[in-house]
């Protein structure tokens, strides 16, 4: 594939490649090694008790004892499962609906790339305003067409739900931009070809158009799975967790175990198992994006 | 005829309404943000955003964060562009040679696609997992709230990104041009430099760019290792506006604050985002 200039013999290229390597050693490889061997000790650095080595009885806790961790498990992949599927039934819409020469496209791409370069804690805080279950700003407008109150951030079956929303205004346009991306890519042939052979729009739809950006739908829902998984600021800056733990993300568990509570030994465990199970959808990721090297 | 043409019409209708309410929707929340930011604080709470006729224009919130609030306000900007700047320009340097590395040599015992792959999957993972041994590490080489440690975890952050990105960029161009240099006599290294970087630049600086909202944007660790002297924007108005109570023009006006240097750049890169949001996946 590669010509024989570039021979596998010159030695330079150690150079390019080893500053990278050798960063993410240093800040990567050896944490996670270290948090590993933290994660068998008993080590509560808040009121000064010793490390004490207990083997592998942190993991026990978390998988046997937690609920708090089951529970924020149980939020975090509600959060993931719903905001990917509606912000991917919302972005194939449309899409699909928009895929005709739109008028002043660029206007419309920058408006719809607005939030998502937002950063997300500030996009948590401008929710905040909105979701305050008495002065916020949806719940005025929904008095002003006389619907009743919704206790957004305070009732526990609605708390997560407000979470969902936000993170949908915030993505959704990525989805849409992402799969309009790829619906503009195919060639029009294919539509005419299929009209020859009599497939009505929704037919050319499903059994044409949806298998040919197949390989990009995979890619921008996985994306966002993983991202939607690291879910931090938008429980740090809207509902603090609450109520009553309901809308608890893993990483917010860890960063609180961690940094508030100083339960280090716990948190590093807490920390491998939340890996675990990244690194199963990762591994879907990375086999899917690996074809593109 | 007529008929195909009112459906046309029909059809562009629909077009331009789905445009405008999903358009709407998008911008709302930040149009009334400005608004909010200029209204003073019993006003904050109302729906209006007309400015004169719905509500009376007051300098109240800015006044508050130019006054009041300009030291916390001040020092965390500026500590937000050097971290967001330099952590970038390390990562652009490295970024540029992992990157042309992979396009370009070929890594025979490890396999550049393993590598690839392995780097990619560093930005996969969830930061909260090497937060702990990171402030740990951080602590004992007593770099805990100083500009040198957030500027690491921010390289850590984009430099997966940023090798992706590079060395799709250096694979779309042609070998050929480089081939020739080599011929004449040019070094390798000089026809990386030479031929290779100003070949990518406009992939530079979108790397730089993508880096740099990314770093302005970071949150988690930079609440976690810093909270005075290098504290970013970012950990700081979290740390203003947890309070109870909040005062809607004034965390408007923050708001703002944060949102607007990052939307200014990616406006002016918008062709790139997406790609960079997807490591050169979708090229839209």
């Amino acid at each position: 594939m590669r010509r024989t200039v570039y021979s596998v013999k010159f030695l330079g290229k150690w150079f390019f490649i080893l500053p990278a390597i050798i960063f993410f050693i240093g800040m990567v490889v050896f944490p996670m090694i270290w948090s590993l061997s933290l994660s068998f000790y008993n080590w509560k650095a808040a009121t000064g008790g010793a490390k004490v080595f207990i083997g592998l009885k942190n993991f026990y806790t978390i998988l046997a004892k937690d609920v708090r961790f089951w529970g924020d498990l149980r939020f975090t992949l509600f959060y993931v499962g719903m905001t990917v599927l509606i912000e991917l039934l919302l972005g194939l819409g449309l899409a699909s609906l928009l895929n005709k020469k739109i008028p002043f496209r660029n206007f419309f791409r920058v408006i719809y790339l607005l939030p998502m370069t937002a950063p997300p804690i500030a996009v948590a805080f401008l929710w905040r305003m909105f979701l305050q279950p008495d002065v916020g700003i949806i719940n005025q407008l929904l008095h002003k067409i006389s619907l009743p109150a919704i206790k957004w951030t305070t009732d526990v079956s609605v708390a997560p739900w407000a979470l969902v929303i936000v993170d949908i205004w915030e993505w959704t346009p990525f989805m849409f931009l992402g799969l309009l991306a790829a619906l503009q890519s195919l060639p029009q042939e294919i539509y005419d070809a299929a009209a020859v052979d009599g497939a009505s729009p929704l037919q050319a739809f499903v059994y044409v158009t949806i298998p040919m950006i197949m390989p990009i739908i995979v890619t921008l829902v996985l994306l966002r799975a993983i991202d939607a998984f690291k879910l931090f600021e938008l429980v740090f800056g809207i509902t603090g967790g609450g109520p009553g733990g309901s809308t608890e993300s893993l990483s917010y568990y860890i960063y609180t175990s961690g940094l508030s509570y100083f339960d280090i030994g716990y948190s590093c465990a807490l920390s491998w198992v939340f890996l675990i199970i990244v690194l199963f959808i990762a591994i879907f990721v990375l086999r899917l994006l690996r074809k593109e090297v | 005829m007529i008929q195909v043409s009112i459906r046309n019409i029909g059809k562009k209708l629909l077009i331009w309404i789905v445009l405008i309410i999903f358009a709407i929707w998008t911008v709302f929340p930040l149009i009334w943000a400005v608004a909010t930011s200029f209204k003073t604080m019993t006003e904050s709470y109302t729906l209006s955003i007309i400015p004169y006729l719905q509500f009376k224009p007051s300098w109240y919130a800015w006044n508050e964060i130019w006054g009041r609030m300009f030291g916390r306000v001040s020092k965390s900007l500026i500590n937000s562009i050097v971290v967001a700047g330099l952590s970038s320009l390390f990562v652009l340097a490295l970024g540029c040679l992992a990157g042309y590395a992979l396009s370009r040599f070929v890594f025979e015992k490890w396999k550049n696609k393993d590598i690839a792959t392995w780097i990619l999957s560093l930005r996969m993972f969830p930061p909260v997992v090497v937060l702990i041994p990171i402030f740990l590490m951080m602590r004992t080489l007593y770099l805990l709230d100083t500009w040198r440690a957030i500027i690491l975890v921010h390289m850590l952050y984009n430099l997966p990104l940023a090798v992706w990105l590079m060395m799709d960029f250096f694979n779309e161009i042609p070998e050929d041009i480089e081939e020739s240099a080599l011929i004449d006599g040019c070094s390798r290294f000089g026809a990386f430099v030479r031929i290779s970087i100003p070949l990518s630049s406009s992939g530079l600086v979108a790397v730089y760019i993508l880096s740099f909202i990314f770093s302005w944007s970071e949150f988690l660790f930079a609440v976690s290792l810093s909270y005075n002297k290098a504290i970013t924007f970012p950990a700081m108005i979290a740390g203003a506006l947890s309070v109870k109570g909040l005062d809607f023009a004034r965390v408007s006006a923050l708001t703002l604050l944060a949102i607007t240097p990052p939307m200014i750049l990616a406006v002016l890169m918008s062709k790139y985002l997406i790609r960079g949001l997807t490591f050169g996946a979708v090229k839209g």
